[in-house]
């Protein structure tokens, strides 16, 4: 496994034969990588690949079980980021780590290493406006961090690690909380980055636009393997897929000749309250049949969140009311809709829908806990639940060492497939996924899909709700755009257009709600 | 930690064996009891006449075996108190309250039945109602701290901890200073129960060791095995996933709170109206509502394990009573007692840390071993 391209300088950073094993997975084996200076190297994989284990180690926050790095042609060996920091390392992680409270210049300055005692922030501000100006920066030092957009907080982490003298960046998943406008200028300015100032980037994804867009050079790396080094100017997002994966994947998109069943859900005119008691829901109204998909699409924050809890259940609403199978379920309980076969997969898989210490079959119980046929006089039924778990596991194909394996140690497709597995084996007549496939690689990305379709040809009615359009598109029956709590429209698949939805996504073009 | 070629590294164990468990609550009893050699040798004590008058009293004195029982059955019922909340997240920090209010409401039967009823009715009956009325007041109170929480989201620790300060003083109106439940003589204590009401001694030991005992076998299948218990657990680990599975986070905490109550009513019963020469809620029962705090020890050093719990209270209700005793015997210094069990208790926090994580030596890669310069090339 020896890079491909020659007549290169030397590497700037070089990491050989590195193998990490933990409880019962080995994470990394054997991988080599080299990045060389002033590039942009992306390092390409599925969830569970390995690419944050990688990361890590180079970081600082691992250490390699085998293996060894080499950093400005110098061995190193990092026992904490401190030390991959002295060695001009920084990283900036895929959750943002500030402090909202504080300023920008406060966020930069705090715990670098030559703070000690007393802060002078005037000297500070001067050095951190020099550093700022050299690398094009505009952010306002003195605005609070919670003031700045998403994409604003992520500058301020690169000039963060910049002013810690990092002169390798790595970027965990940088755009995975971005709007498409501010992942361009990102990408735009890492390009000015290793451009103008001799910087080098290291961009850890798994999408493959970035990579073509904004790389000049890709490691893929499936299940813990590097399986290719390509320059990518000689790549292709197939080439790539076919690495990541293994194999070619096809998404499945809706099978339009399915006949539509009876009406089964009727949403008339809801709205809710968000958690900080604005009204984020404000009257939607929509009905859905047996076998049907209605696609909400929208950017994540538009009442996305309070639509999907008043249907299950978990957020009363302030006003307007839902029918199930011609009964008013408006005030009902979590617990009741359950038993009544509406079914839920939160946005929220490691902290709603599941939980880290539990293992996998006590996982499973969450939606089975008051099931008639998993408990016996309040008891429950230990060894049915552990079969209904590996049937779910076999069945939606969850990559887990054992089912009494906490569900802290899957990666994230894999607990997205347990859960979804978990709500689509109580065979809910109507199903609320939010974000099902968000942050997930091809492949899990793909199972998803085809399972909310089988879930549809069986019969369930179905309301995702998403980002993606190209999701919404190829799944929906139905299309409703979300914006500011309002449905834009409720277009059917004919109508709905990517250019239409798209832009009553950005609040334009509304022409009111309208029921279907 | 760096040493020559070697590093030493805290690491966290990737299995938890049992074994483990149970090696490391007995190296942290050594060490305390090694770190309190210093106290006798500072009192110019020898140290093994001290540990011999302390377990020897505790554990191998027939009337210092008996006490050790008695208190055991008490810290088990306080330690099931603050271990059944616990397990749902929730902190029944101030169960003192529950123990005070167990012991009034037990007292209370007989006083409102009036002596004429007490002497008709079968004592059995009597008994009964007594101890259902001790745990019905323990698990009110209890149940008034779990509702705050679950409806208005008050603090549990803050509520428990200002009703056990109200009870508290309700208890004084109730037996000082002509209250109702003063006794004829007017000492500051409650009157003694007749002596059909004492409750039943099995080999002089009053049966509420049984229920002790009951609830040590029984609460961990309880955690484990039903669904109530799933219900508590995956509350405590996460009362949004709870909630979203279809958990009412209202009926749990109530659930929890009524139960941990009602042990903590028991645990008053106990004291107050079955450990004989008792049988009074005496003067100083403040006394017996702070050595309910060890029970919030125990159940954090059990680390939820009910059955776990058991040798932990044993040893803490014996080394209290040793302690105190070998104090007397020696003429230590006043809190040579409390010391003692301040130091178990630091030592078997500490040994957590042992439990989830272990000491790796690992061997230095020999080109990883020269020092690395820390600055950066400049280009």
């Amino acid at each position: 496994m020896k890079r491909g391209s020659a007549a290169a300088p030397e590497p700037i950073l070089a990491a050989r034969g590195i193998t990490k094993r933990f409880p019962g997975v080995l994470a990394l084996d054997d991988v080599d990588l080299d990045v060389y200076p002033g590039e942009i190297h992306a390092v390409l994989g599925q969830n569970g690949a390995g690419k944050t284990t990688l990361m890590n180690i180079l970081f600082g926050l691992v250490q390699p079980d085998e293996g060894t790095l080499e950093v400005f042609g110098r061995r190193v060996r990092f026992r904490s980021p401190h030390d991959a920091l002295t060695h001009g390392i920084g990283m900036v992680h895929q959750t943002r780590r500030l402090v909202s409270a504080h300023t920008v210049l406060e966020n930069i300055v705090l715990g670098h290493p030559r703070v000690r005692g007393v802060l002078n922030l005037r000297a500070a501000r001067t050095e951190v406006e020099t550093l700022g100006n050299r690398y094009g920066f505009t952010v306002d030092l003195g605005a609070r961090v919670w003031q700045l957009s998403e994409g604003e907080r992520q500058w301020v982490e690169i000039l963060k690690a910049l002013y810690r003298g990092a002169r390798i960046l790595i970027l965990d998943e940088p755009t995975s909380a971005l709007t498409p406008p501010e992942v361009k200028t990102l990408l735009a300015g890492l390009q000015g980055l290793v451009r103008g100032q001799g910087i080098t980037v290291i961009l850890v994804t798994h999408k493959l636009p970035i990579v073509m867009s904004a790389s000049h050079r890709v490691t893929v790396l499936r299940s813990g393997k590097v399986v290719v080094r390509l320059k990518t100017a000689e790549a292709t997002e197939e080439i790539l897929v076919h690495h990541m994966v293994g194999r070619d994947v096809a998404f499945r998109s809706t099978d339009r000749a399915l006949p539509t069943g009876r009406p089964l859900l009727e949403a008339e005119q809801l709205a809710a309250f968000n958690d900080k008691g604005l009204l984020a829901l404000r009257g939607v109204s929509f009905s859905l049949r047996e076998g049907e998909v209605l696609g909400v699409a929208g950017v994540t924050g538009n009442g996305q969140e309070e639509l999907a809890q008043v249907l299950a259940g978990l957020r009363p609403a302030a006003s307007g009311s839902v029918r199930f199978d011609g009964q008013d379920i408006t005030r009902l309980s979590p617990l009741q809709r359950w038993q009544r076969g509406i079914g839920y997969v939160p946005a929220e898989r490691s902290e709603v829908a599941s939980i880290a210490a539990f293992s996998l079959v006590e996982n499973i119980t969450l939606n089975y806990h008051f099931d008639p046929a998993f408990t016996r006089r309040g008891v429950l039924d230990d060894a049915g639940l552990e079969r209904l778990t590996q049937r779910i596991l076999s069945a939606y194909n969850v990559k887990a060492p054992h089912q009494h394996t906490r569900a802290q140690h899957l990666s994230g497709g894999n607990l997205q497939k347990l859960i979804l597995g978990r709500v689509l084996s109580r065979r809910p007549r109507f199903l609320i996924a939010h974000l099902p496939t968000h942050g997930l690689d091809v492949e899990a990305t793909a199972f998803v899909r085809a399972s909310l379709l089988d879930a549809r040809a069986a019969g369930a009615a179905v309301l995702l709700v998403s980002e993606d359009l190209d999701e919404i598109l190829s799944l929906s029956d139905w299309v409703a755009p979300i914006y500011e709590g309002r449905f834009g429209a409720v277009l059917s698949r004919e109508e709905a257009d990517a250019e239409t939805v798209g832009a009553m996504m950005a609040g334009s073009l509304l022409k009111g709600a309208r029921g279907q | 930690m760096k040493l020559g070629r070697y590093e030493l590294t805290l690491e966290p164990r990737p299995a938890l064996p049992p074994f483990h468990a149970v090696l490391t609550a007995v190296v942290a009893i050594l060490l305390a009891l090694a770190f309190s050699s210093v106290l006798f040798l500072s009192a110019e004590t020898n140290i093994f006449t001290a540990y011999r008058a302390v377990f020897s009293y505790a554990f191998f004195n027939s009337h210092g075996l008996l006490a050790t029982v008695h208190r055991s059955i008490f810290l088990l019922f306080c330690t099931y108190a603050f271990l059944v909340p616990l397990r749902a997240g929730l902190w029944n920090i101030g169960l003192p309250g529950q123990v005070y209010a167990g012991g009034l409401a037990g007292f209370a039967v007989p006083f409102v039945l009036g002596a004429p009823q007490v002497r008709a009715l079968p004592p059995d009956l009597l008994i009964v109602l007594m101890m259902v009325a001790a745990a019905t007041a323990g698990a009110a109170v209890g149940g008034f701290a779990g509702v705050l929480r679950a409806r208005f989201q008050v603090n549990e620790i803050l509520v428990t901890m200002m009703l056990n300060s109200i009870i508290f003083w309700l208890v004084a109106y109730m037996i000082k200073e002509g209250g109702p439940f003063m006794s004829a003589t007017g000492e500051g204590e409650s009157f003694g129960l007749p002596v059909p009401l004492h409750a039943p001694l099995l080999l002089g030991v009053p049966f509420t060791a049984l229920l002790a005992l009951g609830a040590a076998v029984l609460l961990d299948p309880l955690f484990a095995k039903t669904a109530l218990g799933y219900r508590i657990r995956a509350f405590g680990e996460s009362p949004a996933a709870a909630r979203y599975g279809g958990i009412i986070p209202m009926a749990l905490s109530l659930v929890v709170f009524l139960l941990g109550g009602a042990f903590a009513g028991l645990a008053g019963y106990h004291y107050f109206a079955a450990v004989p020469g008792v049988y009074k809620i005496p003067g100083n029962y403040g006394y017996y509502g702070d050595l309910g705090f060890y029970g919030i020890i125990c159940a954090l050093i059990a680390r939820g394990s009910s059955l776990g719990a058991v040798p932990i209270v044993v040893l803490f209700a014996g080394l209290s009573l040793g302690a105190r005793f070998a104090q007397g015997e020696l003429r230590l210094p006043f809190g040579v007692d409390y010391a003692l069990l301040g130091l178990l208790m630091i030592t078997f926090v500490a040994s957590h840390v042992l439990y989830r994580f272990r000491f790796a030596w690992r061997r230095i890669p020999p080109e990883a071993l020269p020092h690395v310069s820390a600055e950066l090339p400049q280009e």
